[in-house]
């Protein structure tokens, strides 16, 4: 080869080795519901160039109605999902080696709202009434609750009659259900949206009932924590993640902006988001963001083994959590 | 003729034993390398014969012997699922095998036949409704030219109207029971049957129609005696398509929006729950129960509709 031909070659060479040092590790998010800002430190660590920081090219997959995030983990399609702990302790039971490796919302959010006029007034006066709540993983709280007030979820003078509601809130407006559930962060807002008053609504938050369980968490499987590579890009994730929702909680603004922007349906409104960035900022930790609390996921595990007929996990679980990733992320 | 079926007979014991056999080896301890090999190829020598046996059988006369050879071949397909789910070692969540499935179903029997009985009511009250609708509408625009030209092109926006959009409306207008179910099963089976009606009505013969004025006979005599009756194979074909559309639509109104029970409810919600065994327990238990409904209005026209040409073969 003449001299001249390798010359030819050498800015193809440079390109190749340029491109091997800014190649980025992949990495695919699954979103627990739709592009909002209960899932805003993402967003934000994706926008504010946190994850690129860290040499990650990070995949927001936006979940939906009847996305499960541990079923899409399960079939390949994410390498760590944003799931709530019930629903990932009961499919780690049924042999999806799911593992907790970062506890980003440290209280829980879910809450059942009722209308005065049904005429409930505490726990007590269930009996006979009709409740909606969701399922696709999220029911389990409010079976655990149910099962600890002795309620049968089969209907009946003794029992509750339980609706599957859909992601709306039709059902209380239009009196089809005596209570139906809502987070705090979102379904609330939209019955105050759809006319609804405060003073006409009762509220029951699952923190309050002492049966709240452990919402938003950061989980993969076990098989990526065994490989070197995937815990260090794990950790490298959490890291610019909890930076991300660092930022997100203290620069709200911001947060919704970005949320707004990354929201490819367009049905999002500014108002609704930044209702949802505050309320989302309560209930994630302050301090050690990210954190798993031990005690509160004993309190977790605890809630969900009591039901007496229908529990939702009938073995304690063993190494479902690790603090490995979220210690390697504070370095 | 007795050799015919001996020799049948003899070689699906063969084909028993051996199926039991390989089955046997692959749930025992795993084979490995080789041996997993020499399973592979008596599976495939297996079903060369099942080839053969299957031939044998068909040529069996007889009520009984006839059914002989579709239900060996029936077996013979559950039988390679189950082995193929063992012998690869399928996980559970992604395809489970026919024997979990038939023990989901007896296991879970106490909840699945509460969930199939919901789902029936609304998917009888739909059809009726919505085959008795669509027959009425049928019977008018035939009669009435006006109806035809203006309802028809509305009658075809409803049968274009897709499940997963009108389900959550009716549930909202109908709320959460078997109403809402039944409402959707009803638009859905609709169309199918006022188009059939309508064109069973037309495709009868000029001839005939021309004797019927002969005999001075009016518009009700004509409808009652000559093309009601020659549309029945038209109509009975509407009926077969609608009995299962309407299960799969009521089964899918299901999801969004129910109480606790019911076929849909309980695949939605059990496979949330990564319990795939009982996803397909209900899905055996409304195919079957779909196939039985088809069943049924097929004897049905059969009985009502044996002069037709479809029938002489």
């Amino acid at each position: 080869m003449t001299i001249k031909k390798m010359a030819k070659l050498l800015p193809l060479l440079a390109m190749a080795m340029a491109a091997g040092a800014h190649a980025q590790d992949k990495l695919t998010l699954q979103l627990k519901w739709v592009t909002q800002a209960q899932f805003a430190g993402y967003y934000v660590a994706k926008d504010k160039g946190y994850y690129k920081d860290v040499g990650l090219d990070v995949t927001i997959k936006a979940g939906g109605p009847d996305i499960n995030p541990s079923q899409v983990i399960a079939g390949g399609g994410a390498d760590v999902v944003v799931d709530w702990m019930p629903s990932a302790l009961a499919t780690r039971e049924k042999g999806v080696p799911l593992v907790n490796i970062a506890q980003v919302f440290q209280r829980s959010g879910m809450q059942l709202t009722c209308r005065n006029d049904s005429g409930i007034k505490s726990p007590a006066d269930f009996k006979g009434k009709t409740l909606g709540v969701w399922f696709s993983g999220n029911e389990y709280p409010f079976l655990s609750w149910m099962d600890k007030l002795g309620l049968k979820t089969t209907g009946g003078a003794d029992g509750v009659k339980v609706l599957k509601q859909g992601f709306n809130v039709d059902p209380l407006l239009q009196k089809q259900a005596d209570c139906i559930s809502t987070m705090t962060y979102n379904e609330y807002w939209q019955l105050i949206d759809a006319g609804m008053k405060p003073e006409q609504l009762t509220v029951f938050k699952y923190e309050d009932q002492g049966v709240a369980t452990l919402e938003d968490g950061l989980y993969t499987l076990e098989k990526n924590l065994s490989d070197p590579k995937m815990s260090e890009k794990l950790a490298r994730f959490v890291k610019a993640s909890m930076k991300g929702w660092d930022d997100a909680v203290k620069n709200q603004a911001d947060a919704v902006k970005i949320v707004l922007k990354n929201d490819a349906s367009g049905a999002q409104t500014a108002k609704h988001q930044t209702r949802m960035m505050g309320e989302i900022a309560k209930l994630v930790g302050t301090g050690k963001t990210g954190q798993l609390d031990m005690k509160a996921y004993q309190r977790t595990v605890d809630t969900l083994m009591k039901g007496k007929s229908d529990p939702v996990i009938t073995k304690m679980p063993s190494g479902a959590t690790t603090d490995k990733i979220w210690l390697a992320a504070q370095k | 003729m007795i050799r015919r079926h001996v020799i049948a007979a003899l070689s699906l014991l063969v084909l028993v034993a051996l199926a039991a056999g390989l089955l046997g080896r692959v749930q025992g301890d795993q084979p490995h390398g080789t041996d997993a090999a020499g399973v592979w190829i008596v599976l495939a020598g297996w079903v060369v014969l099942l080839w053969f046996v299957l031939g044998r059988l068909a040529q069996l006369q007889g009520r009984v012997l006839s059914l002989l050879a579709p239900a060996v071949f029936g077996l013979a397909m559950l039988y390679l699922w189950e082995i193929l789910v063992v012998g690869w070692d399928v996980p559970r969540v992604l395809l489970p095998a026919p024997r979990a499935v038939g023990e989901a179903l007896s296991v879970r029997w106490n909840v699945l036949w509460p969930d199939f009985k919901q789902t029936a009511i609304s998917v009888v009250a739909g059809y009726c409704a919505g085959c008795g609708a669509g027959f009425g509408v049928a019977l008018l625009a035939d009669r009435y030219r006006l109806i035809q030209r203006g309802l028809l092109p509305l009658a075809g926006l409803a049968g274009a109207v897709p499940i997963v959009g009108i389900a959550p409306i009716m549930v909202m207008w109908f709320g959460f029971d078997w109403e809402s179910k039944a409402a959707v099963a009803a638009i859905v089976t609709f169309f199918p049957m006022l188009v059939n009606t309508l064109a069973g009505l037309s495709a009868v013969d000029a001839m005939h129609r021309d004797l019927m004025r002969t005999y001075g006979a009016g518009h009700a005599a004509t409808l009652l005696k000559l093309r009601l009756p020659s549309a029945l194979p038209f109509v009975f074909n509407a009926l077969k398509i609608n009995s299962t559309l309407a299960l799969i639509s009521a089964i899918v109104a299901e999801f969004f929006g129910s109480p606790i029970y019911g076929l849909g409810f309980r695949i939605s919600a059990e496979v949330a729950r990564m319990n795939v065994d009982v996803v397909w327990a209900a899905i055996a238990l409304a195919a079957l129960a779909g196939s039985l409904f088809y069943g049924l209005i097929a004897l049905v026209e059969r009985v009502m509709t044996f002069w037709h040409a479809s029938y002489r073969a």
